[in-house]
């Protein structure tokens, strides 16, 4: 007021009111009436918080708020608010022995009767904001009194907030220290809370909090959060003294309540003008802070973000973290214990919880330098996505690629980089496999020494033969020489490779001849001076030879390659056909008797749609089935009818029938035909009918036809 | 024009399957602000488009931001003015080439973008490897896109991994299998654990066991099925191998079961077929259950698919005559405009159908049918032999000769050494000798190789009554109506699964290549509702809310749409106890499977 200094600190004290510090001298400016002093006689420091500040000098820390309306409202001297009355006619009751007391009690009730929830609201409300625990209990007493008679009241409220005071009360006590307002754990959530706890070594308290909040939920990100909380912390642990010797938790807490903590009260001033007060935790001047309450607030409020960017993410604590930060701090502390031992001490608590990780247990392990207890416990993890990069790292190479295998996820077994180690996957398949894929799109040369190595020389002359292929490809590989040198030198050592073996006796001779086609196709190039041979099949290059009109060349492809009678008829003959010289066609036809019958001139005919051509061979065919279909095909209903009665085949002269459903002459043909076969004949065609018409579906409605036809034949 | 499949009607909640996709995916595009261009993989690109429509998308962000650019990722430098570019790419190590290209060549201009690289299903070492050994894995934010599960109908879901098979097979890579338990672990995370599980063949039961080991790794916890409580599940897992000769079959036997190339729920035609004037043009026409009389219509044979259609057509012409004739009433009328609004449906699928009859009316598809038959029936090898020797001197297409001779192969186990050399020299001979990697890899997939033993295929055909003599195809009373006579092998199985589990057809199992595995899971030990849950298992009939309980069939390898139709038709039948969900590495047809073990060469 008045003063010419500025203030040394400022700070916000909850949402409407700022502190001001000079020298001895603390003000606090509220939203209306007069600011309030505080004196003090050493220096302070104002860190604040989400609803006050708290005060820290060199003997204690304080914590100043403006009291909540709740509070106000039933403590004011003189309240008549529902809640106050509430409270009062509790207290009476509790005296019940005079009857006068009843009767206030009753009377009180009566007057709050409508506003009985906001009055029971009020009373649960201020107990939260309670520091003091017997002021909590009258407090959710006479909230519970009220309940009793109020229908309309959510009950659970009061058990919530009776949870939430049992582990604020915890996490106040002496031993643990950590002096919460409600609205401060609320904004905090229980999960950090708890993360609060880990990192003071309440291993215990924080696994009884999240047990009794129900907190083994398992979200994702919590694994990260919690990472960097450790990380933030694990340095200003560094230099605890605390040291747990040995025997766990309970030693731990008995070392923790052996700070000589004398007493702790909490004080509460009222001040009913300004309504305000600062429930002030004093400590004993003779209680020396433990080193880790005061670096822990320093450190929380470094942490402090990443508590609020994890709480707005998080709905619940892990008892895996808990029991992994125990089970890390006790790797860390038990540097005499042996291996084994020590393994048997964590696995006893690591068993406790599923989806614990056990790498991230053995990682640590590994980080004290402890590689074989890290081995012992990596044994121990179930998810080889953890295992199998940990296992790396320690050095179990072996190990790691056959967890990797055996897990069967393909992924984890690239990890093991074993682009070095040709011998090691040559015995384990499915790597072995794995490079190879890998290595055939992108490492093609390492590729053929590792089949060279392990002496796989069928698969080398693969390669190689492919890689003809791209020589191909490229211009400048086969032009040049005359004979393509470089692409048939490959195909020829891979001919070679493949004779190696007894098995690719095969391929080896295919790729001889693929060699002796390319020399002949580009001798036919240069004679024929056109570039359109290279690299077609036998087939095409006779076809195109033929269609060129070099029957000579031709010939001679057909004797090198040695192409039998039947594939030489077919190919020829639709050559022929789709140049249209009939002509040709038709004196090969006459060079001798096709040893493979006259089909493929029907069939080449046919599909030219040359009918005047196809009759000329037609009746050469010696099936009379087939002349009956090749006719029915070119459209010759009678021919096709005198074929079909040659057969005596019933279910063909049906179906010729379907071919000709619009030609009524045609039809009667067929009609009359199938009178003239004999019973047995109709017999025997019906199953045969039967048969047929069960693959040709759409044959089906043919088949009753015909089936009526035959009936009436019989009975004919 | 493509939708996404309609999924109301599922047996599980598989909207919020897709949901999270969706999410997720929009997510990836926020988290990168600013104009952008979001290069795909154009598989990829298939599968998200059953996840959300394109224009959806790009309408999403237009009000947003300045727009998203759409490129499909090839080895060509993009073309695009975006400053940042985000790859959405499978984790294979072939599409990081294209990217580390792409890099390359923006650097040598001297551009200088911003690089994110997401990875689907995850990021992978190998495919980091590649980005480190191009040195350019400091220059790409890594993140990943977690799409396991692509539901492709009310009862199909699909892993999205074609070449599974042939990686399995050929190549010994069984990173599929892993995604495969994968995917199933992360649907028992959604909807509980399984408590059943049979399967056939290796790959299955090396799911299986990846599986097992997921759940001891990462055990499903008990609130989240009570979480999803709504849905009661108890079901036998059964999974069939498709790996060992059955879906071959089924995929080789030509698809009668109206559609052949569906792909990812739609097909692509040209615009004349649909009666539409562009010629040339091709139009995507989408196939799901989303189309109420596609629905109706697609797990019929396809003669029978003509019969419906046509009754449709009539009495659509037949309403319409009775209007123009006799005085209608306006509520009448307000019917009338009703079935009218499905003309244009009826119209596409008449239009369709008309398509696909100049197919299946050819004689060469029909010999191609008969010849299956007599190939499955395993009696007269002369005949089949020598029908396959000539469609190869005829040089029909490749695909078409090898689904013969595999199926060939398959059911004589193998062909003797005579008659495989001959064959391949042929083919060779005819059709180029860049074919020997195919052939190479034919053999090791055990698809066409030379005979070692004797075949048992005519034991396993009697024993489960694979060839059925007498089906109706419009009022079929047996899964062999899919093929019109022939019952698909996996399905069978799947049939004695559900009626009995393994043991009774353990004598025939054992004929089968691959182990067989049937066993119980846990995983409800700490849960409360065990009880219950369990209670529900052992008495199906009493599942509350009139729900059946369910199965999960998944088939490594991939499924044909025949197949699924004789899945359907099974969990149409009277008495049966169980919802059926299909859910498989891919939907394949012969053509399909024979490609992916074709190396281009040359």
């Amino acid at each position: 007021m008045g003063s010419a200094l500025p203030p040394e600190q400022i700070a916000w004290c909850g949402m409407d009111a700022v502190l001001l510090y000079w020298d001895d001298m603390l003000l606090m400016m509220g939203p209306d009436g007069e600011p309030v002093h505080y004196l003090y006689d050493e220096p302070i420091i104002l860190i604040p918080e989400c609803d006050g500040v708290r005060i820290l000098s060199n003997t204690s820390m304080e914590f100043l708020q403006r009291v909540p309306d709740s509070t106000v409202s039933i403590f004011t001297i003189g309240s008549t608010s529902p809640a106050a009355l509430l409270y009062d006619a509790l207290d009476h009751f509790d005296r019940r022995s005079a009857k006068y007391y009843d009767a206030v009690a009753d009377e009180n009730l009566r007057l709050i009767r409508s506003s009985l929830p906001e009055a029971v609201e009020a009373c649960v409300d201020a107990a939260g904001h309670e520091f003091d625990v017997s002021r909590q209990q009258t407090l959710l007493r006479a909230a519970s009194y009220g309940q009793a008679f109020c229908s309309n009241f959510q009950r659970d409220r009061i058990q919530e907030m009776c949870k939430i005071l049992r582990v604020l009360n915890a996490v106040r006590s002496p031993e643990i220290g950590i002096p919460l307002s409600i609205q401060q754990y609320k904004l905090l959530t229980p999960s950090v809370l708890i993360g609060r706890l880990i990192n003071a070594y309440q291993h215990l308290l924080a696994l009884k909090v999240s047990e009794y909040l129900g907190m083994n939920q398992s979200p994702g990100v919590y694994a990260y959060f919690l990472e960097l909380l450790m990380e933030a912390s694990s340095q200003c642990w560094a230099d605890m003294i605390v040291r747990d010797n040995g025997g766990g938790w309970f030693v731990e807490n008995s070392v923790r309540a052996s700070f000589n903590i004398q007493s702790v009260s909490a004080t509460f001033l009222f001040d009913n003008d300004l309504l305000y007060c600062t429930p002030q935790l004093i400590l004993n001047p003779t209680f020396v802070p433990p080193p880790f309450y005061i670096i822990h607030n320093w450190m929380e409020d470094e942490v402090h973000y990443l508590g609020w960017m994890g709480a707005t993410e998080l709905t619940g604590v892990q008892l895996e973290v808990v029991i992994m930060h125990w089970a890390c701090s006790k790797i860390t502390a038990s540097l005499v214990i042996p291996d084994a031992a020590l393994l048997e001490i964590l696995l006893d608590k690591l068993k406790l919880c599923k989806g614990i990780s056990y790498a991230a247990v053995a990682a640590h392990a590994d980080k004290n330098g402890r590689r074989k207890l890290a081995a012992l416990l990596v044994e121990h993890e179930p998810r080889s996505s953890k295992q199998v990069p940990l296992l790396l790292s320690i050095g179990e190479e072996d190990i790691a690629l056959m967890k990797a295998i055996e897990c069967g996820d393909t992924d984890l077994v690239y990890l093991r980089q074993p682009l070095e180690f040709f011998g090691t996957i040559q015995a384990r398949p499915l790597a072995r496999d794995l490079f190879v894929t890998y290595a055939r799109f992108y490492k093609h040369e390492f590729l053929k020494d590792f089949f060279l190595s392990t002496g796989q020389l069928q698969d080398v002359a693969f390669l190689l033969w492919k890689e003809s292929w791209e020589l191909g490809k490229n211009p400048m590989a086969s032009k040049g020489s005359p004979l393509h040198g470089p692409r048939i030198k490959i195909i020829e050592k891979a001919q070679s490779l493949f004779a190696e073996t007894k098995e690719h006796i095969f391929e080896s001779k295919a790729a001889e001849e693929h060699a002796k086609l390319l020399r002949i196709q580009h001798e036919l190039e240069v004679t024929t001076k056109q570039a359109i041979f290279v690299d077609s099949s036998i087939n095409d290059t006779i076809r195109t030879c033929i269609v060129l009109g070099n029957h000579r060349a031709a010939m001679k492809v057909k004797t090198e390659f040695k192409v039998s009678e039947k594939r030489w008829y077919w190919l020829k003959v639709f050559a022929l056909a789709t140049i249209k010289d009939w002509v040709a066609l038709e004196k090969f036809s006459k060079e001798k008797k096709p040893s493979i019958g006259y089909r493929p001139f029907v069939e080449a005919c046919i599909e030219a749609d040359e009918k005047a051509e196809a009759v000329k061979y037609i009746p050469k065919l010696a099936d009379p089935r087939e002349r009956a279909e090749s006719y029915a095909r070119i459209g010759l209903a009678k021919e096709a009818a005198d074929a079909a009665s040659q057969a005596k085949d019933g279910e063909l002269l049906g179906r010729l029938k379907l071919t000709f459903a619009q030609n009524a002459a045609a039809s009667s043909i067929f009609d009359t035909l199938r009178d003239r076969l004999s019973f047995q004949d109709g017999l025997a065609n019906l199953n045969d009918c039967s048969n047929t018409f069960l693959r040709y579906p759409n044959l089906e409605s043919t088949w009753k036809e015909s089936q009526s036809i035959l009936r009436w034949a019989f009975a004919a | 024009m493509a939708q996404i499949p309609n999924l109301d009607n599922a047996p599980i909640n598989l909207t919020s399957i897709r949901e999270q996709s969706q999410k997720e995916l929009l997510n990836i595009l926020k988290n990168v602000r600013g104009k952008k261009c979001l290069v795909i993989d154009p598989k990829l690109g298939d599968s998200l488009s059953l996840i959300i429509q394109t224009s959806i998308l790009k309408a999403l962000f237009l009000p947003l931001e300045h727009g998203i650019e759409l490129r499909h990722l090839s080895g060509d430098p993009i073309q695009t003015d975006c400053s940042k570019v985000v790859y959405l790419v499978h984790a294979q190590p072939k599409l990081m080439r294209f990217i580390c290209s792409n890099i390359h060549n923006d650097l040598s201009k001297g551009l200088q973008r911003e690089y994110h690289v997401y990875f689907v299903p995850r990021r992978t070492v190998v495919c980091e490897k590649v980005l480190e050994e191009e040195k350019l894995h400091h220059m790409v934010t890594i993140g990943e896109y977690p799409l396991y599960i692509v539901p492709m109908d009310e009862d199909v879901l699909s892993f999205e991994l074609d070449l599974s098979y042939k990686e399995c097979q050929v190549d010994g890579d069984t990173g599929s299998l892993w995604h495969i338990a994968k995917a199933i672990h992360k649907l028992e995370f959604s909807f509980g654990v399984i408590p059943n599980v049979r399967a056939k063949g290796k790959a299955s039961v090396g799911v299986a066991d990846i599986l097992n080991r997921m759940q001891a790794e990462e055990p499903v916890n008990s609130s989240d099925i009570e979480r999803y409580n709504l849905f009661s599940i108890s079901s036998p897992l059964c999974r069939t191998d498709s790996l060992f000769g059955d879906v071959i079959l089924g995929a080789l036997c030509h698809e009668l079961v109206f559609f052949l190339h569906i792909n990812n729920g739609s097909v692509e035609l040209d615009a004349s077929i649909m009666g539409l004037q562009q010629e040339g043009k091709k139009t995507k026409v989408p196939l799901n259950s989303s189309d109420k009389l596609f629905k109706e219509i697609r797990d019929l044979n396809f003669e029978v698919v003509v019969q419906i259609l046509r009754q449709k057509a009539t009495s659509m012409k037949q309403d319409y005559t009775e209007m123009t004739t006799t005085t209608q009433t306006v509520s009448d009328l307000k019917d009338f405009v009703k079935k009218l609004n499905s003309l244009p449906e009826i119209t596409r699928h008449i239009n369709l159908a008309q398509h696909l009859s100049t197919f299946t009316s050819k004689p060469s598809f029909l010999g191609q049918l008969d010849i299956e038959h007599t190939i499955v029936e395993a009696q007269s090898y002369d005949i089949c032999f020598d029908y396959i020797e000539e469609q190869i001197h005829k040089q029909e297409p490749l695909t078409t000769v090898l689904r013969l001779l595999i199926l060939f192969s398959i059911t004589n186990a193998g062909l003797p050494k005579k008659h495989f050399d001959y064959f391949r020299r042929e083919l060779l001979h005819s059709y180029g000798f860049e074919h020997i990697a195919m052939l190479n890899n034919l053999e090791k997939a055990g698809l066409f190789k030379k005979q070692e033993s004797k075949s048992n295929w005519l034991t396993i055909k009697r024993a489960l009554q694979l060839v059925v003599e007498d089906t109706d195809t419009a009022n079929p009373n047996d899964i062999a109506y899919v093929f019109s006579g022939y019952a698909p092998l996996s399905i069978r199985l799947v049939q004695h699964a559900i009626r009995s589990g393994w043991r009774p057809v353990e004598e025939i199992l054992k004929l089968l290549p691959g182990p067989h595995l049937e066993m119980k899971r846990g995983g409800f030990s700490n849960s409360p509702s065990f009880d219950t849950l369990s209670g529900v298992s052992s008495s199906v009939a009493k599942v509350p809310d009139g729900r059946r309980a369910l199965v999960l069939v998944v088939f490594v390898g991939g499924v044909t749409f025949a197949e699924i139709s004789a899945l359907r038709f099974l969990s149409t039948q009277e008495g049966m106890a169980y919802d059926l969900i299909i859910a498989t590495t891919k939907i394949v047809n012969g053509q399909t499977l024979i490609e992916t073990f074709m190396e281009k060469l040359g």
